[in-house]
């Protein structure tokens, strides 16, 4: 039986290649830069990320504010085109296409979920060559240069946080040390440089334990890491679970020296188990800079917005704008290479500090014109790709002191930096 | 004019893939009534096998074995039907719901699987440098997505081809009489077990076929790829398109991506970024009313089943 659409594919197939022919055979004009100059974001808008999202994509839509404000891209305008990844890889790979094809953005942001990150990297911003910015995909994989340089990101990874747990574990003598770890990137991705840095640090790890979140009882995973005998527990995680862990970790007669991450670091995780049971406990987390820098970023989210800018991804969002910003200013033309090379002289030593808001983005574009090296401090602080396109920062250590969450000591930028040095060579 | 072509090509690479899943569930539902809600769990297995075999070699991963591009799809296919195979065994006794229910458990549990499996799959970070093949010879992202754009349509059509064959033999008579009165099948002398579990093993197989066509244009697959909203949208195609006629699952595929994908860049055109949570609301709003109203005015799907009664019966 032969049908209609057995007669239309071949016709279909030749109509394609004719086409294909004259496409390949138009010239390949560069694009002059024409105002306005559109910057691309791809957010998850909606799905199971919504919620943080919000605030995620009002710190883009302040920073691309303050770059109009303060003289826009190569004196055009700035036009922001937002896209909903909706939490699925297919959507964003989508969107992430018709952005860099059919809007011609010059640089993108985005996105959240490692899981859709990826696809996006490897099928849009790797073979297209455009410069790629997320506020938030921790999966230590994007970095190892299979995107062609052309992907950044504007919050320390794991690794800043790992090597300093590690530090901090050692030096306050633990030995002997089980590991409770959430089964996602972050997770994964924590005890591998973690379990780097203990070896060289002299921290023995008696057990590694994965746990899936949003489960009911922990027992099983508990009972594994306890099987061990070991003296201290770093966990791994997310509030939720972790108060059910670690309750059951005491109930099992586990030892009362834990470490953290820095999603505990709230006092939802200190009332969920009880202030009396977790006194001593310290964790880890980025060290939020403070500075006139980050001040006038909270302020001026604090303006616009009505609502506090605290909350993940929010700084980083604002920054990874910022730094889309000055890079295309300093790029020589707005192709993916030269913003991919200009993206690193945002932050160049010995330049003229600039900091957030719109008179020192204006201040920076001065800079630019006159040729003077810029030195951005955003409201993350200090914004320097090293040359994977991954940002270092410094950390803090917190500790629970009579139900409250405070501040123990700070690891600062230089002391991290000699910490990688050692555990890396 | 360039770019939206680009853009129109990658498009159309991503609609014949999934077409791949369509027709591999039309198969099993439109032919045969068997009611798979596990279509992400195969997808997941024809991507991974794909990944597995032809991602270039890294040091960490049990896998990786940088075959090339064929075998990885040849392999996918056959993995896919071997799991298809196992599953059917267990549970192509179950009927209607029960096998909806089952088959969406196992395609959670192979999710899961691959999420934990990190030796094999790489576990969250998914796996990258999958083959592309020919990508040496193709200077160009949008002239090695035509490359791509062709080889599926070739892959499509072939099977659009051999669907249309085999539904029309008496194999296919058999499924459709399976489908319509069990019982008076097996009266007649037919093995409803066996053709029910053959129809769901080459639906499978297809299913797998897809994963691997979509992993290799991507280049990278993760866990994230397989969540069960991906079953809900094959048959949101499969509905929309005409249950039980391959040009509808195809029409379904493109006209059902065609609206996730339109309404969004229509939204981002009128709704300023300042609002684009409401907007993105808007959008999952859009897509949820065109298919309850396309299903209100054509509830048969856009091009329904073709009428099939004995030609003796008309006259």
């Amino acid at each position: 039986m032969r049908s209609p659409m057995s007669r239309v594919i071949p016709r279909l197939a030749a109509g394609l290649a004719v086409a294909a022919g004259a496409l390949l055979a138009l010239p390949a004009h560069a694009q002059a830069p024409s105002c306005p100059v559109k910057v691309g974001g791809i957010l998850p808008l909606t799905g199971s990320m919504a919620p943080i999202t919000k605030k995620i994509s009002q710190a883009a839509e302040l920073g691309f504010e303050h770059i109009n404000q303060g003289g826009g891209i190569k004196g055009c305008p700035v036009q922001f085109v937002l896209r909903d990844d909706q939490g699925q890889p297919t959507v964003g790979v989508d969107a992430a296409k018709y952005l860099v094809e059919v809007e011609r953005v010059a640089a993108f942001t985005g996105t959240i979920s490692s899981g859709v990150t990826g696809p996006i990297i490897a099928a849009v911003t790797a073979p297209s060559k455009v410069v790629q910015i997320s506020c938030c995909s921790t999966a230590s994989g994007f970095t190892d240069g299979r995107s062609g340089g052309y992907f950044f990101r504007t919050l320390p990874t794991s690794k800043t946080q790992a090597y300093a747990t590690a530090s901090e574990i050692s030096r306050r003598g633990y030995k002997k040390i089980a590991v409770i770890y959430v089964n996602t990137d972050f997770g994964t991705d924590m005890l591998r440089f973690f379990r780097q840095a203990a070896g060289k640090l002299g921290t023995d790890i008696a057990a590694e334990v994965a746990y899936n979140d949003n489960q009911p009882s922990y027992r099983a995973e508990v009972t594994r890491a306890l099987a061990a005998k070991p003296e201290s527990l770093l966990l791994i995680g997310f509030p939720k679970d972790a108060v059910t862990i670690v309750r059951e970790w005491l109930s099992l007669g586990g030892p009362n020296k834990v470490a953290l991450n820095n999603s505990m670091r709230t006092m939802d995780f200190v009332n969920g188990v009880g202030a009396r049971f977790v006194e001593d406990f310290f964790g880890m987390d980025n060290a939020q800079v403070a500075g006139p820098h980050v001040d006038a970023f909270n302020n001026a989210f604090q303006a616009k917005w009505g609502t506090d800018s605290k909350g993940p991804g929010v700084h980083t969002q604002y920054d990874a704008v910022m730094v889309l910003g000055l890079a295309m200013n300093i790029a020589r033309d707005l192709t993916g290479p030269s913003i991919r090379e200009a993206v690193r002289k945002v932050h160049t030593p010995g330049g003229t500090p600039v900091g957030t808001g719109p008179a020192e983005y204006k201040k920076a574009l001065e800079l630019i014109k006159a040729g003077k090296p810029i030195k951005y401090y955003g409201a993350t602080g200090p914004v320097e790709f090293d040359v994977n396109g991954d940002v270092t920062g410094p950390a803090l250590v917190w500790k629970i002191t009579g139900g409250k969450i405070e501040t123990d000591r700070i690891i600062s930028i230089e002391d991290m930096q000699s910490l990688t040095k050692r555990v890396e060579n | 004019m360039i770019g939206l072509s680009s853009y129109l090509v990658f498009f159309v690479c991503v609609v014949l893939a999934l077409s791949l899943l369509t027709l591999g569930l039309n198969l099993q539902w439109g032919s045969t009534g068997l009611f798979n809600a596990g279509v992400a769990g195969f997808y997941a297995i024809g991507g991974y096998t794909h990944a597995i075999l032809t991602a270039a070699p890294a040091p960490q991963y049990l896998g990786n074995f940088g075959l090339p591009w064929i075998v990885g799809v040849v392999g996918a296919m056959a993995v896919t039907a071997l799991a298809a195979l196992l599953i059917g065994l267990l549970t192509i006794r179950l009927r209607g719901d029960f096998l909806a229910i089952a088959t969406f458990g196992i395609a959670i549990l192979i999710q899961l699987v691959t999420l934990n499996l990190e030796p094999l799959t790489g576990g969250s970070q998914g796996l990258t440098r999958i083959a592309k093949p020919m990508s040496s010879v193709f200077s160009d992202p949008l002239s090695y997505n035509l490359f791509y754009l062709g080889l599926m349509a070739v892959v499509v059509g072939g099977v659009y081809l051999a669907l249309e064959r085999i539904l029309a033999s008496p194999w296919g008579r058999v499924l459709r009489a399976i489908r319509e009165d069990e019982t008076a099948a097996v009266a007649l002398g037919k093995s409803a077990i066996r053709f029910r579990l053959e129809a769901f093993v080459l639906g499978s197989t297809l299913m797998g076929l897809a994963g691997a066509m979509y992993v290799g244009f991507i280049g990278f697959v993760s866990p994230f790829d397989f969540l069960p909203i991906l079953t809900f949208q094959v048959w949101a195609m499969l509905i929309v398109g005409g249950s039980g006629n391959n040009r509808g699952a195809l029409l379904g595929t493109l006209v059902v991506w065609a609206i996730w994908a339109a309404s969004g860049i229509f939204v981002s055109k009128v709704v300023p970024p300042a609002h684009a949570a409401q907007g993105a609301a808007v959008q999952v709003i859009l897509i949820g009313l065109v298919l309850v109203l396309m299903l209100l005015f054509r509830p048969r799907g856009l091009i329904g089943e073709r009428p099939m009664v004995s030609r003796h019966l008309g006259r």
